[in-house]
Order: C-alpha cells, then sequence, then structure tokens
C-alpha cells in the first residue's frame, strides 16, 4: 500500500469522485478542489504531497494555476490533459509541471506516474560532484536547495535535482534520452523527448550563467545530453 | 445605348430650360433699372443731358459688374435708345437735329459697352480667383471628410453628402461598378442620370453639359475605371474636378480596401469560435469518459482471481467500449479541425527518421508480437512539416496496416528519396502483407467512414485514413496506395524537403 496524501484539482464532479475512490483505495489520501483558485486555497491551508492538476478547468486554468502553485512551492504536480497536441504537452510542463497523462487514462498508468514523482528525496549530487560547478562559479547548497548563479538564486525542484545529479555523475559523456528519461523518471518512460527538452531548459535557466549560450548543459542534436566540464588541471 | 442617348438628352435640356428662365430674369431687371433712371431724371428732377448720360453709364458698370457682359450689353442699347429720346434735342423723337449729338450718343454707346466689357472681365477674374481659393479649400475640407472619418461600409454614401456639402452641388450621384449600385447625396437627385452614369463607366468619356453645369465623368483608379461620378449645380475648374476624381477613387480604394480586412477579421473569428467550439465539444466528451476509464481501468488491474471471470470480461467490454468512444471523439474532431481549417500548421524542419521513430513509439503497445523493419536512412534530408501532424499520420498508416493484415505478418515502415518526381520530396511507406486491395476499392479508402471489405473485426472509427489525407492535403502534398489483392498494400506519402539554411 502506497501512502502520501494527494490534492485533486478538477471541475468535473465525476472525475473528482472517481478519483477519491480509487486512489483512496490505493492507500491515499485524498482531498479535492473545484477551481484553481480552491485548490491554491486547499494547498495554503493543509499539506500535501502531490497535486492532480486539470488543465482545462473554467476560470483560473491549469496552466495558470500550476504558475501559482510554482510561485512558492517545489510539490509535485501531473497535469491532467484533454488534448495530447506536443504543444499542450510542453506547455503543462514548461508551467512547472513534473508530469502529465492524457484524458481518459487507465489507473495504473496514473498510479505509476504518482509513485514515480512521489519518490520522496530527490536524488542529491554528491559534494565532490559539486566541486567542479563550484569553481565555475555555480554554488548549489544542498540543505537549502538552491542554486547561485551570478547572484541569481533559484530553488531546484526534486526531478531538476534528480536530472542534475545524474549528469553531473557522468561529466563530459554524451548520456542517451532513453537512458535519462528512464532514469529520472521511471522504466515505464522512454519516448518522452518533450520532458527532457523542457526540464533541461529549466534547469540551464537556473545553473547557466548564459542559458540562451549554455555552458555546461549541452544538446548533442538527436542523440543526447551532455555535461560539459573542463579538466581540472587547465 | 439609344435609350441611354435620349434620356441624357433630355435631362440636358431641362437643365437649360431652368438656366434661361434665370438669364431672362435679369435681363429685365437690367431694362427696369433704365427705365428708372429715365423716370428719375425725366420726370422728377429734370436735370441736364450730360447728367443724365453719367446716370447710365453708372448703372451700366453696376449691371456689368453683378451680373455680366451680355445683361450689360443690352442695357447699354436700352439707355442709348432712351437717351436719344429723352434727353437729345428734338426731344419725345429718335430724330437727332443736331449732329454733334450723334458724336455723343456714339461716344456714350462706345464708352458704356467698353466699360461693361472692362468691369465684366474685372468681375470674371476676381470671381475665378475666389472660385479657385473655394475650390481649394473645399477639396481640403473633403479630403479630409473622406480620409479622416473612419471608413465604413456606407462609403458611397458619405461620399456623395459630402461632395454635395463642401461643393454647393445642387445634386452628386455616384455609380460604384463593383457593387453596381447608384448613391445620390439626396434620395431623389436626378432620377434619369442612372444610364448616362453607367454609360460613362463603359465608355470612360467624359459627358459635359456646360449650360447647365452638369459633368458625368468615370472614376479611374491605375487606368482602370471604377465607377462614375454626376456632377451638377456649380461649376468647377478642369484641375480641381480632377482632384476631386482623385480623391473619390482614393476613398472608393480605401473603403473598398477597409471591407477586405473587415471580411478577413470575420472569417479569422469564425475560425476561432469553431476552434473553441471543438476544443469544448473535446472536453465535454472527454471527461465523462475519464471517470469511466478510471473505474474500468482500476477494476481490471485487481488480481486475477479478486473477480469472477464473467464480472472480468464485462468490465473489458466496457473498458472496450470506452477506449472506441474516446479513438472516435478524438478522430472526428481532428477531422473536423483540419476539414473546417481552424488550424494551422506549425511546421519545422525535422529528420523524416525522427518522425517514423516517434510514430513507432506511440505505437509500442499495438506493434508488439509484430516483426517490423524500418529503414530510413540518416542522410535523407530534412523534411518541413507538423511533426504531431505527420507523426499522427503515420501511426493512423500503421494502425490500419496492423488492422488489415493477419496477426504476426510483418510489417515495413520507412522513408526513402521522393523517385521520378523530380521534385525535392521525401516519401514514408508503411507496407504490410494484408489481402490487399481490390482496384475498385482503392480510391475509396480514403473517404470518411469508409470500412475495407476484409476488416474483421470493425474496430476502428472509419476516419484514420481521411485524416491522414487531410493532413497531408494541408502541407500541400499527396498520399496514395499501391496494392494488388492478394499481395499486400503499400501506403506512402510525400513530404517537402526543409531548404537548406532553415536547417538547425
Amino acid at each position: 500500500m502506497s501512502t502520501g496524501r494527494i490534492l485533486v484539482i478538477d471541475d468535473d464532479p465525476q472525475i473528482r469522485r472517481a478519483m477519491r475512490a480509487t486512489l483512496t483505495a490505493h492507500g491515499y489520501q485524498v482531498g479535492d478542489a473545484r477551481t484553481g483558485e480552491e485548490g491554491l486555497e486547499e494547498l495554503r491551508a493543509n499539506t500535501y504531497d502531490l497535486v492532480l492538476l486539470d488543465m482545462n478547468m473554467h476560470g483560473m486554468g491549469g496552466i495558470e494555476t500550476c504558475r501559482a502553485i510554482r510561485s512558492n512551492s517545489e510539490i509535485a504536480v501531473i497535469m491532467l490533459t484533454v488534448s495530447n497536441t506536443e504543444r499542450d504537452k510542453v506547455d503543462a510542463l514548461d508551467a512547472g509541471a513534473d508530469d502529465y497523462i492524457t484524458k481518459p487514462f487507465s489507473m495504473p498508468e496514473l498510479l505509476a506516474r504518482i509513485r514515480a514523482s512521489l519518490r520522496r528525496l530527490p536524488q542529491l549530487p554528491r559534494d565532490a560532484d559539486l566541486q567542479p560547478l563550484a569553481s565555475q562559479g555555480v554554488e548549489i547548497d544542498l540543505s537549502s536547495r538552491q542554486a547561485t548563479v551570478l547572484g541569481r538564486t533559484s530553488r531546484l525542484t526534486a526531478r531538476e535535482f534528480d536530472l542534475l545529479s545524474y549528469l553531473l555523475a557522468r561529466p563530459n559523456k554524451t548520456i542517451a534520452h532513453r537512458e535519462l528519461l528512464q532514469a529520472i523518471w521511471g522504466p515505464d518512460y522512454g519516448g518522452e523527448l518533450e520532458y527532457l527538452r523542457v526540464f533541461v531548459n529549466r534547469l540551464r535557466k537556473k545553473i547557466e550563467p548564459d542559458p540562451s549560450k549554455p555552458r555546461f548543459l549541452l544538446t548533442d542534436t538527436s542523440a543526447g545530453y551532455r555535461f560539459h566540464l573542463a579538466a581540472k588541471d587547465t | 445605348m439609344a435609350r441611354s442617348a435620349t434620356s441624357a438628352t433630355r435631362f440636358i435640356s431641362r437643365i437649360v430650360a431652368q438656366k434661361a428662365l434665370g438669364f431672362t430674369g435679369r435681363i429685365l431687371a437690367a431694362l427696369g433699372l433704365v427705365a428708372a433712371i429715365t423716370f428719375v431724371c425725366f420726370g422728377l428732377i429734370h436735370v441736364n443731358a450730360t447728367t443724365a448720360g453719367f446716370f447710365y453709364l453708372v448703372a451700366i458698370l453696376g449691371v456689368a459688374t453683378a451680373w455680366g457682359l451680355a445683361e450689360s450689353t443690352i442695357a447699354s442699347v436700352a439707355a442709348v435708345l432712351c437717351f436719344n429720346f429723352f434727353f437729345l434735342p428734338p426731344i419725345g423723337t429718335f430724330t437727332i437735329a443736331d449732329p454733334q449729338n450723334w458724336v455723343a450718343l456714339f461716344a456714350f454707346l462706345a464708352t458704356s459697352l467698353t466699360a461693361s466689357q472692362l468691369s465684366a472681365r474685372a468681375k470674371r477674374r476676381t470671381k475665378d480667383a475666389v472660385d479657385r481659393q473655394h475650390e481649394i479649400e473645399r477639396l481640403y475640407s473633403l479630403s479630409r471628410a473622406l480620409l479622416l472619418t473612419e471608413a465604413r461600409l456606407a462609403m458611397p454614401r458619405l461620399v456623395v453628402q459630402q461632395i454635395a456639402r463642401t461643393f454647393d452641388f445642387d445634386s452628386v450621384a455616384l455609380y460604384d461598378r463593383a457593387s453596381g449600385e447608384i448613391s445620390r447625396a439626396h434620395p431623389n437627385d436626378m432620377p434619369d442620370i442612372e444610364s448616362t452614369l453607367r454609360d460613362s463607366t463603359l465608355r470612360s468619356a467624359v459627358i459635359r453639359d456646360e449650360g447647365s453645369h452638369l459633368i458625368v465623368t468615370p472614376i479611374t483608379l491605375g487606368g482602370e475605371p471604377i465607377g462614375s461620378l454626376a456632377l451638377r449645380g456649380a461649376p468647377l475648374s478642369d484641375a480641381a474636378l480632377q482632384s476631386l476624381l482623385n480623391l473619390v477613387a482614393i476613398g472608393m480604394d480605401r473603403a473598398r480596401s477597409q471591407e477586405a480586412v473587415n471580411r478577413a477579421k470575420v472569417a479569422r473569428q469564425s475560425e476561432e469560435l469553431k476552434s473553441t467550439l471543438l476544443d469544448a465539444i473535446a472536453h465535454e466528451f472527454k471527461t465523462p469518459l475519464t471517470s469511466i476509464k478510471a473505474v474500468t481501468t482500476d477494476l481490471l488491474s485487481e488480481p486475477a482471481g479478486k473477480l469472477q471471470k464473467y464480472q472480468r470480461e464485462l468490465l473489458s467490454i466496457a473498458d472496450e467500449g470506452t477506449d472506441r468512444l474516446s479513438r472516435l471523439v478524438t478522430d472526428a474532431i481532428q477531422l473536423a479541425r483540419i476539414e473546417g481549417g481552424t488550424f494551422r500548421l506549425d511546421r519545422e524542419v525535422q529528420f523524416p527518421a525522427s518522425l517514423v521513430a516517434a510514430a513507432l513509439r506511440q505505437m509500442k503497445s499495438l506493434t508488439d508480437g509484430r516483426q517490423i523493419t524500418v529503414s530510413a536512412a540518416d542522410d535523407l534530408p530534412q523534411v518541413w512539416v507538423d511533426a504531431d501532424l505527420i507523426r499522427m499520420v503515420i501511426t493512423h498508416l500503421i494502425d490500419n496496416a496492423l488492422k488489415y493484415s493477419p496477426p504476426g505478418s510483418p510489417l515495413a515502415i520507412g522513408a526513402r528519396a521522393g523517385e521520378n518526381t523530380g521534385e525535392n520530396k521525401v516519401i514514408v511507406y508503411v507496407v504490410d502483407q494484408g489481402p490487399g486491395i481490390a482496384e475498385d476499392e482503392q480510391p475509396r479508402i480514403f473517404e470518411k467512414f469508409y470500412r475495407g471489405s476484409s476488416e474483421p473485426n470493425l474496430t476502428g472509427t472509419g476516419m484514420g485514413l481521411a485524416i491522414a489525407r487531410a493532413i497531408i492535403r494541408a502541407h500541400g502534398e499527396d498520399i496514395w496506395v499501391t496494392s494488388k489483392p492478394g499481395k499486400g498494400s503499400e501506403f506512402a506519402f510525400s513530404l517537402p524537403i526543409a531548404r537548406t539554411g532553415s536547417v538547425q
């Protein structure tokens, strides 16, 4: 049995009912909210581990709600979308969601994604791996989970830490998309290139001195990503 | 043609009649003035001949200044006769006794005629100058009125009213060739002018009647007659007329382009509305499906033994029905969107191989158990396509191939350089080893809701190939099938190669 507190934000009562019944049966504590505003209120009032957020709600939409959540919280967010176009997926991830699932979805798939997102503690990089970054002006504070570069400080989400740690442990080596996806999101993943595109961009914004001209996090077109670190003795 | 000519003549002669009436009135007034002077000088105050002569001269100068040469000439002749009759001896007859008085009489006549002429000319010059100035002022205010007011759909009416108001024309009528409509400044202006206006546009000819100040002239824009304008009741110099016509042409052109912009805006709004509506429909259908799907899949995921066999069977039926309905909604909305033109291609430079790979990844759960040969050379040129949509085309073709070929039979999927098209194309293909498609059936398989006669279990929506074709056509490309019964089928479509330089 899994444990964790999940907040379902969806304007459809039937979906809230179905989610509450199934998720409760699988051992989660479930709260729900009918609108984005209500959801934000609920998040302030109670502690949750994960948010299931409907993308197409009346009033404050899912994207806007997700941005509002991200402005002060690193809680895991899974977006529920109706359309499965690349643009909508990228929009959802760009707004700060960790994952998304297209309606209608199968419950086992949703549960797998919830489990993947709820791995409580992110894989944090080892201090030794952080040394070369620090020597190039990128400070990463593991206790407050913050990155500081050129005076810019930003908090990293769990997924972003996972991605950074994995790459930092394997410097100057091209890592294939599939390997990265399975290492960070889980064995069920592999084809979701847009996840990597969005998360790498998010990470670049937080650790690169100039995110538009990345120095560390490099793209090897159609192969994968590479963390570039200059050799120590130069 | 003959009818229009007669009606124009009739129209002009009526205006001439009105003009003639004004002229006669002025002649009578001038004669009355001469008579009044005669009466005062001869009957009331008894002045001598010299003084009377000067009185007449002053009056004639006045007439020349006020009205013109014709009026003053007639007044001069009348004055000479009266001068002779009443003031030159022998008084009361037209005979002149003293030869010196002949000289005086002719001197008077010559002086009064010359003076009238000079004063009429001066008057005409002043009037011309004032007229020019007025014309310029009026053209200016007309141009402001036409160009600064927001162009409305009632532009032609606005134009004629502005012209009539600014230039004090009695009547103005405008014929717009594009709409075929005639607009008048006042509803009952020049009721017979219609055929003359059409005639003027058609022949590109200026029809004019100086006496009545009627002019019917074509309006041209870039050498092309776009209508004609009839003006009556005020003289206008050629330069002013030309400027006026240019202004009207610009105004009409502006109204026309404004109209085109408005139409485009309305079309775009209706496109956006349709798109929003389709999104809403998708949302409304998918939401209840989501709760059903959550329930069926969750129950089906219970470990074996917890459900009785028939319960599991019933749940599977509900679950598959949900999937089918969901596919139907997705496909129907996709097709409506593409066919209704409510989407825009979001083109990017793409590797053909990665499009094929992405589609295969998406179909992974369905292609398990099939041997699939993928051949897409890495050195194929990149293509310029909407990746989401092309991936959808490939998945529809794979789905189709899976459905219409025996379970376990191999598939071949790939991309190759376009052969014998002579153009820069990449061909993407999906080959199955199914029963093939009869030749007479081949043209129909891309139609909506058409199902192949060999489909064993009707699980599809009948829209896959129609969607594929709509997407490929939206790219300006083609999709086709090559098949022989018993030999399998190849579905293939072309994609445009990205121009070098945009490659990144």
